[in-house]
C-alpha cells in the first residue's frame, strides 16, 4: 500500500511541475499570440481595402463587420469574415467588398485543406477571380456561377464562395434594416 | 562508445524512420513538402533533446513501474511548450505546422528514445542520440517530402524545378504518395543494406 501511496506521489510531483511550468509559458506567450493575430486582421484589411478607415460594427446574429471609409466620411466598402466548414476543415476567408457589393478582393485567413487539391485555394490564380464580381450572387461555375472551381477541390471552392455569398446577403439584409447612416 | 559514433548512429545505421520505423504518423501527414518536412523535422528535434535531457537527468528519481506515464507528462509538457513559443515567436512557421505539432507529442520516435535510451545514459550521450535520431527523421523526412513534391507539384521548397511542359502528378501529394513512396525508399535502403 505505501508502496503504491509513494508511486502516486511521485506521479503528482513530476505532474504539478510540468503543469507549474505550461502555466508560466501560457502567460507569457498568450498577450503577445492575440497582438498578433490582431495584427494579422489589420494587416488583411488594410491589403483589401488600403488607405481606409475602419470602424467595427456588430451585426444582429452576433458576427462582426468593418465598415471602410476614406478620408472624407465616405463608406467605400465593407470588410467583412465568412467561415464555414469545407472538406477537412473551417475555412476563414476575409472579404472585401464596395458599397454596391461587388468583391475588392478576397484573403483565405485559414484552411486545413488537402495539400495539392483543397489547399490550392491559396493560390493568387483562384482568389484573382473574386475581384470584381457580385458578392451577392455569387456562385461556382458548376452552379452556373462565374468562379471556375478548383480541379478535384469542387467542395472547397463552393464551400469559400458560399460562405462569402450568405454572409454578404446578411449584411446586405442587416445595413438595409439597420438603418444605416 | 563515443560521442561522434553516438551522433552519427541515427541518420543511416539505425535511421528511425526507414530502418527502425518508428514515427509513421507525421512521415506520412507532413511530407506533402519539403518546407513542412524540414519545419516538423526540426520541431520534433528540439523537442527530442529537451526531453531526452530530461528523462536522462530524471532517470534515477523515476521509479521503473511508473516510468512511462512520466515520460509521457514531459514529453507532452515540452510539447506544448514548443507550440506556444513557436505561436507567439514563429508565427509563419505556425501557421503550416500548427497542425502537426500536438502530433509530436505521440510521435514513438521521442517516446521510444526516452525508453531506449536516455533512460539507459547519461545526458552528453542522450543529446548526442537526440541530435542524430531527430536528424535522421529530419533528413528522412525531407528525402520523402523531396521526392513526393517534385513528382506531385512539379516544385522543391516551392520553387519550380521541372519543365512548364510537365504535368503534376497529383497522387504523389495525397495520401497514397506517401504509402508508394515510403515503401519505395524503405526497399531501396534494405537492398543497400543486404548488398553489405
Amino acid at each position: 500500500m505505501k508502496y503504491y501511496l509513494k508511486l502516486g506521489f511521485v506521479l503528482l510531483i513530476f505532474c504539478a511541475g510540468a503543469s507549474g511550468i505550461l502555466a508560466y509559458v501560457n502567460s507569457l506567450t498568450t498577450p503577445i499570440i492575440a497582438a498578433r493575430k490582431a495584427q494579422d486582421e489589420i494587416n488583411a484589411r488594410e491589403k483589401l481595402i488600403p488607405g481606409a478607415i475602419f470602424e467595427e460594427r456588430e451585426s444582429a446574429d452576433g458576427d462582426s463587420y468593418f465598415i471602410a471609409r476614406d478620408e472624407s466620411e465616405q463608406i467605400i466598402g465593407f470588410v467583412f469574415i465568412a467561415a464555414e466548414n469545407g472538406y477537412s476543415s473551417k475555412i476563414q476567408t476575409m472579404v472585401g467588398i464596395d458599397a454596391d457589393f461587388d468583391i475588392i478582393g478576397i484573403e483565405i485567413l485559414d484552411q486545413g485543406e488537402t495539400p495539392g487539391l483543397g489547399a490550392n485555394c491559396l493560390n493568387e490564380s483562384f482568389s484573382a477571380q473574386f475581384a470584381q464580381k457580385d458578392a451577392l450572387g455569387l456562385k461556382v461555375d458548376k452552379d452556373d456561377g462565374e468562379i471556375v472551381a478548383l480541379s478535384g477541390a469542387t467542395i472547397t471552392s463552393r464551400t469559400i464562395v458560399n460562405s462569402v455569398r450568405t454572409r454578404a446577403n446578411s449584411l446586405k439584409a442587416e445595413l438595409e434594416t439597420g438603418g444605416e447612416q | 562508445m563515443n560521442f561522434f559514433k553516438e551522433l552519427t548512429r541515427g541518420i543511416i545505421k539505425e535511421n528511425p524512420i526507414f530502418v527502425i520505423v518508428l514515427g509513421m504518423c507525421p512521415t506520412l501527414a507532413v511530407t506533402t513538402s519539403v518546407e513542412n518536412a524540414l519545419g516538423m523535422g526540426l520541431a520534433a528535434t528540439f523537442v527530442l533533446i529537451c526531453s531526452n535531457i530530461m528523462i536522462s537527468l530524471i532517470k534515477d528519481v523515476t521509479p521503473a513501474s511508473i516510468r512511462i506515464p512520466v515520460y509521457i507528462v514531459v514529453i507532452a509538457a515540452f510539447v506544448s511548450i514548443v507550440d506556444m513559443m513557436m505561436a507567439a515567436y514563429l508565427p509563419a512557421l505556425h501557421k503550416s505546422l500548427g497542425l502537426f505539432i500536438p502530433l509530436i507529442a505521440v510521435n514513438c520516435i521521442i517516446l521510444g528514445r526516452a525508453e531506449a535510451y536516455a533512460s539507459k545514459n547519461n545526458v552528453v550521450m542522450s543529446i548526442a542520440d537526440a541530435i542524430g535520431m531527430g536528424l535522421g527523421f529530419t533528413l528522412s523526412l525531407s528525402v520523402v517530402a523531396s521526392i513526393r513534391e517534385i513528382i506531385g507539384a512539379g516544385t522543391w521548397l516551392n520553387m519550380r524545378v521541372t519543365p512548364a511542359s510537365y504535368d503534376p502528378m497529383l497522387i504523389a501529394i495525397l495520401a497514397p504518395g506517401a504509402f508508394i513512396t515510403l515503401g519505395f525508399l524503405m526497399a531501396i535502403m534494405s537492398m543497400i543494406k543486404e548488398k553489405k
